[in-house]
């Protein structure tokens, strides 16, 4: 079989735009994942049962069902209970979120969990209240301590945000299936796709691995 | 300054405190001893509430332990030195010491940080503010520790195992500021196997065995002529 290259070269800036939005909604859906997740890790670890338990269902429901069904449910099953439409753009972020919450959530409670308890009571014997050692004191020092896992979310998610081209939202996957719909150049594209998630993923395992190796350094201080 | 009645801590099945009764004295210097698992720590971190007693009450300055909103005013009168230090490691010793002054009593951090240098020159680190815990010795950290409990301006310092973590060398060097503590008139309650310190420091001496308290007296008393066989048994294992 013959390989194109021209047709690479011309669907390439196409392409790169897709990645673009594919970076964006990873960014985006890792950040507000990391609102929620911040969150319901500390809910976990709450002494009050009813926070931990409703905490612990959210966590359970999102790892315990595809991100796919997910996405079905808040693009297609959500509009129904609203009675509107939902935005793809909107839904695809939101699921995302949703996802990427429950994991971060229980990256952040086992990073909390790893830091010394004489540290929580170190804090709470100077007379700080329990959020401000966490503040000042449990999150600063657990933060440096996911920076690895939370890198691995990331890199999880920037794959996994591939599955919003079910609903047709254009980022680099369905950017890649629309460029074929025309050009029938399924090799070259889902090839170059995936040459362009390689150097994506790869980049960031890199930054995460420097960031690792940086803060471990300011630790030795 | 503390008033501690009939309290007990149960850790599931395991009674620690069996009902124990003390009072410490505005400037009075209490040091516990006895054996490992008596119950002396837990004793001692009840008093800020870091255990919660099973039963019991305790007054602290005048202020009940018995809700949340209390607690942490007594937490705030309250300093401790912990045996594993427990200095923050990523902040810088200066920073450890004006966290809680800033965040607590809202001291601005010019403020903050004049009393932190003040302290940090009395327990003789005033030369190491922008060093982290882990650039310090055992006794460099330790004295970090009592210097971060003293800026809060304490009414009353507890001391755990203050001295157990270290190496034998720098025991001395977190003792004699501590001893200075003392002749300053901080009431200090201390859970200590320095025995030559008890005696020298100590207002009063209290043996606790089994989660009750044996005997109690003075330094010489206790030390020279111990009433209780139980004491007289843990003494002469160590001295």
């Amino acid at each position: 079989m013959n390989f194109d290259f021209s047709l690479v070269v011309r669907s390439f800036p196409l392409l790169l735009v897709g990645a673009g939005v594919t970076l964006q909604i990873t960014a985006v859906s890792v950040s507000v994942g990391m609102l929620i997740g911040v969150v319901v890790g500390i809910a976990r670890l709450s002494k009050t049962w009813i926070i931990k338990a409703l905490a612990a269902v959210y966590v359970d429901f999102i790892r315990g069902t595809p991100l796919l069904v997910q996405i079905f449910l808040i693009y297609f099953a959500l509009p129904m209970v609203l009675g509107t439409r939902i935005d793809p753009f909107i839904a695809a972020i939101t699921a995302c979120s949703i996802n990427s919450g429950a994991y971060v959530a229980e990256i952040f409670r086992g990073g909390i969990q790893s830091i010394d308890k004489g540290q929580m009571e170190a804090g709470r014997s100077l007379g700080l209240t329990w959020a401000q050692t966490m503040r000042h004191i449990i999150l600063p020092q657990a933060f440096k301590r996911i920076i690895p896992p939370l890198g691995n979310e990331f890199i999880a998610m920037l794959k996994d945000s591939s599955l919003v081209s079910v609903i047709g939202f254009e980022e680099l996957t369905r950017s890649g299936q629309l460029i074929i719909a025309r050009t029938y150049g399924s090799f070259e594209i889902w090839m170059s796709v995936a040459v362009i998630y390689l150097a994506m993923t790869f980049t960031i395992s890199r930054l995460v691995d420097y960031l690792e190796r940086r803060y471990k350094i300011d630790d030795k201080h | 300054m503390i008033s501690i009645k009939n309290i007990h801590k149960k850790f599931g099945k395991l009674h620690v405190l069996k009902g124990i009764d003390l009072h410490i004295a505005e400037r009075e210097v209490v040091v516990i001893i006895g054996p490992s698992g008596s119950g002396k720590s837990t004793l001692l971190r009840c008093i800020n509430f870091l255990e919660e007693p099973t039963e019991g009450e305790i007054v602290v300055d005048g202020i009940a332990l018995d809700c949340e909103a209390n607690v942490n005013k007594v937490r705030i009168e309250v300093g401790m030195v912990f045996q594993r230090f427990n200095l923050f490691p990523h902040k810088t010793v200066l920073e450890n010491v004006i966290l809680a002054p800033m965040q607590v009593r809202k001291l601005s951090k010019s403020e903050a940080e004049k009393v932190a240098l003040d302290l940090l020159d009395k327990v003789g680190l005033g030369d190491k503010p922008h060093a982290y815990p882990e650039q310090l010795s055992g006794g460099q950290q330790q004295r970090v520790a009592i210097a971060r409990a003293l800026a809060m301006r304490p009414k009353v310092m507890l001391f755990d195992e203050p001295t157990s973590a270290l190496d034998p060398e720098m025991v001395n060097e977190v003792l004699d500021v501590m001893k200075e503590l003392a002749h300053e008139g901080m009431t200090m309650a201390i859970v200590t196997h320095e025995m030559g310190f008890a005696r020298e420091v100590g207002d009063r001496v209290i043996f606790i065995d089994e989660g009750r308290i044996i005997e109690q007296g003075t330094p010489e008393q206790i030390f020279t002529a111990a009433q209780e066989q139980r004491t007289q048994a843990f003494l002469s294992k160590i001295l």
